[in-house]
């Protein structure tokens, strides 16, 4: 355990592929699966995010980049859900990580609860925040790829518009500006590949089978969504409610899409959450 | 020497670049396809047909046709039909399909199967065109774009096998298992009809065209010369380092043409078509407004340079004098001997054996056209091909 620290970078080998993980903080370990877009804010910089800094304050937190996201590979041959899965297994083994908690944001939330599905040896606690992944049927959401498609002149407003409540707010500007270096643009699209590798199918980042699978989920769960998301808008908050076996929904006002970076403060339900199903 | 008419089949009803993207993100994808009038997509069928039909009439080489979806840039989403409509109408020219979307078609036999019928209904003249399809066309058909290349070269191995190894057989690849290949017909040329793939200047096109005998098309029309400079000579250096041959032919350069009895006249007459063709027909994958250009389509450090390059041209400094501004975006508009000097230099200096002229472009009207397309084939391309060296550069 890294003691009371900021966070530490490293590359590991996991089979075939190399994982950029992120790790530091104080008490058991916490793995954090990052969401679409707030992989930037995380790791570039080496620095954590308000939302991940607040959560190294209560436990050991370990960041893994998904395939595609800063230097991880892996995107030219895991194909799906089912190879990410065992893609993550394969990483809790290398990390020489039992059963934690894991926090999984947008497309992190998807898989880790693909995961919990899957692996239950590995899961303990399990919170969503603003989980992609379910299919509501009838509910239209926007095309999230055809948001982020670049644009000759005139920056990322709509995809600041899609991810964010507050398009204009200082997380927006901050994740998503309207021109980017090259580095981050590197980072962006990088992301945006791997992102494209699990979720391109429309509509984007829904599994048909996920639904009908909830149920088998059986450790604790907590959601957290913003009110304003529309990628995950109420109805499909709810019924990951309603599909788990054991959950409840926390909704945060005024926060978009990307809640650990634009609400940071929805941590502290998080760390609640966990503290509750800490002990033996 | 070949010289092709290239035909694009655009939708010439649209407002020009500042009003279209006033209103408008991009020609492609998400242009509501209201905008588009089959009463007056009849007579363009027609129109468009006739002008390269005329092509042969005229003494050229071959006629090209190309597969876009939903978008006003070319109405040809499948491309094959209108080389059907051609074998019958032609009987001299080579028909190039430049060419069907291979991992848009799932089995990609089909394009194996119907590719032969076009090569045997046209006494063998089929040149059989085989693309990855453009960024737009995966967000259109929901195609993952990060299998984009992987699922080319496989399609292109089984369609050259389903061509070439009698049937039935199996292929077990990563993305295509069928258990019996054995199309129906098989194409008329032996082993199989010449292979062209289209590039932009990607290293990794340009290797695996010369690796594998294919022709290499360079159809970044909008990028500035030096662009095509550098795939022809990188196209010549891998044929040597695969140590074939080069042959010319299968070299080719994209342009838009037009000619006219003046280079003034050519400039004032080509520019708000060229402008309609390159700001409203194209904003979708160049320009300011959106780019439809998909995640993992290419690679991370090549999106950031086309995104460079693509700023750059939209915000660069604008040379003053409109016929330099024009020789740079689209060398060949001009007079006969303007046109013809610049042509020859291309071929001679690049190597390029065969010329894809894009004698119609944007909204350019059939009379125009007409007279452009007769003033190149009577007047510059007799020139060139008697000038022409290509292979001195083998």
């Amino acid at each position: 355990m890294t003691v009371g620290t900021g966070p530490v970078r490293a590359v590991l080998s996991v089979g075939d592929d190399r994982v950029t993980v992120v790790r530091g903080g104080r008490g058991d370990p916490v793995v954090y699966l990052h969401g679409v877009c707030d992989i930037h804010a995380a790791f570039p910089g080496d620095a954590w995010t308000p939302f991940l800094a607040r959560l190294a304050e209560h436990a050991e937190v370990v960041a893994p980049a998904l395939p595609g996201y800063n230097a991880s590979t892996g995107t030219d041959r895991l194909e799906d859900v089912e190879d990410y899965v065992w893609h993550l297994g394969d990483l809790w083994a290398a990390l020489g990580l039992g059963r934690v908690d894991v926090v999984g944001h947008s497309l992190g939330g998807w898989l880790a609860a693909e995961l919990a599905l899957r692996r239950p040896e590995l899961v303990r606690r399990l919170a969503l925040v603003a989980p992609l992944g379910l299919h509501v049927p009838g509910l239209a959401v926007p095309p999230f790829f055809g948001a982020v498609a670049p644009r000759g002149v005139g920056g990322a407003g709509e995809a600041r518009r899609l991810l964010f409540a507050d398009p204009d707010g200082d997380p927006a500007g901050a994740a998503l500006p309207d021109v980017m270096a090259r580095d981050q643009q590197l980072l962006w699209f990088g992301g945006l590949a791997g992102a494209a590798r699990l979720g391109w199918k429309a509509p984007h980042f829904q599994s048909r089978k996920l639904a009908a699978r909830l149920g088998r989920i059986g450790v604790d769960t907590l959601v957290v969504c913003g009110d304003g998301d529309v990628l995950v808008p109420a109805v499909m908050a709810r019924a990951w409610v309603d599909g788990l076996a054991s959950a409840r929904l926390v909704a945060v006002p005024g926060a978009g899409h990307c809640v650990a970076l634009e609400a940071p403060e929805a941590v502290h339900e998080v760390v609640r959450f966990l503290a509750a199903g800490a002990g033996p | 020497m070949n010289f092709f008419s290239f035909h694009l089949m655009p939708w010439p009803h649209l407002p020009g670049p500042r009003q279209f993207l006033a209103d408008n993100e991009a020609a492609w994808v998400t242009l509501s396809n209201a905008h588009y009038d089959p009463a007056q997509g009849a007579v363009l069928y027609e129109r468009y047909l006739s002008e390269l039909v005329r092509a042969e009439e005229l003494g050229l080489d071959g006629v090209v046709v190309n597969e876009h979806h939903q978008n006003a840039y070319g109405l040809m989403p499948s491309p094959n039909l209108m080389a059907a409509a051609l074998t019958r109408e032609t009987s001299r020219v080579k028909i190039c399909v430049l060419g069907n979307a291979l991992p848009l078609y799932n089995p990609p036999t089909r394009v194996a199967e119907e590719m032969a019928m076009l090569d045997v209904m046209s006494g063998g003249r089929l040149i059989a065109g085989l693309v990855v399809g453009g960024g737009p066309e995966y967000y259109s058909t929901n195609v993952n774009p990060t299998e984009a290349r992987a699922r080319f070269r496989e399609a292109v191995d089984l369609v050259l096998e389903a061509w070439t190894r009698p049937g039935p057989f199996a292929f077990d690849g990563r993305y295509y298992q069928l258990p019996y290949v054995n199309p129906w017909p098989r194409p008329l040329q032996q082993p199989h009809p010449p292979v062209w793939i289209p590039g932009l200047g990607s290293p990794g096109t340009i290797t695996y065209c010369a690796e594998n005998g294919f022709g290499y098309m360079g159809v970044a029309y909008y990028a500035p010369p030096e662009s095509f400079v550098r795939q022809a000579a990188a196209y010549r250096h891998a044929v040597a380092e695969a140590g074939r041959r080069f042959d010319p032919e299968l070299l080719g350069w994209l342009t838009t043409v037009y000619v006219a009895d003046t280079d003034e006249q050519a400039v004032e007459e080509a520019a708000p078509h060229l402008a309609y063709f390159q700001g409203t027909l194209a904003a979708g994958f160049v320009g300011p407004g959106k780019v439809w250009m998909p995640p993992g389509y290419i690679d991370p450090p090549a999106l950031v340079q086309f995104l460079g390059e693509l700023r750059a041209m939209v915000e660069g400094p604008r040379p003053s004098d409109p016929a330099a501004a024009l020789w740079r975006r689209s060398p060949l508009v001009g007079s006969p001997d303007t046109v013809r000097e610049r042509l020859l230099a291309v071929v001679n200096e690049l190597g390029v054996g065969t010329v894809l002229s894009l004698l119609q472009f944007g909204s350019l009207p059939a009379d125009l056209t007409a007279r452009s397309t007769a003033l190149y084939a009577q007047e510059v391309v007799p020139y060139v091909r008697a000038h022409a060296r290509p292979e001195a550069l083998r």
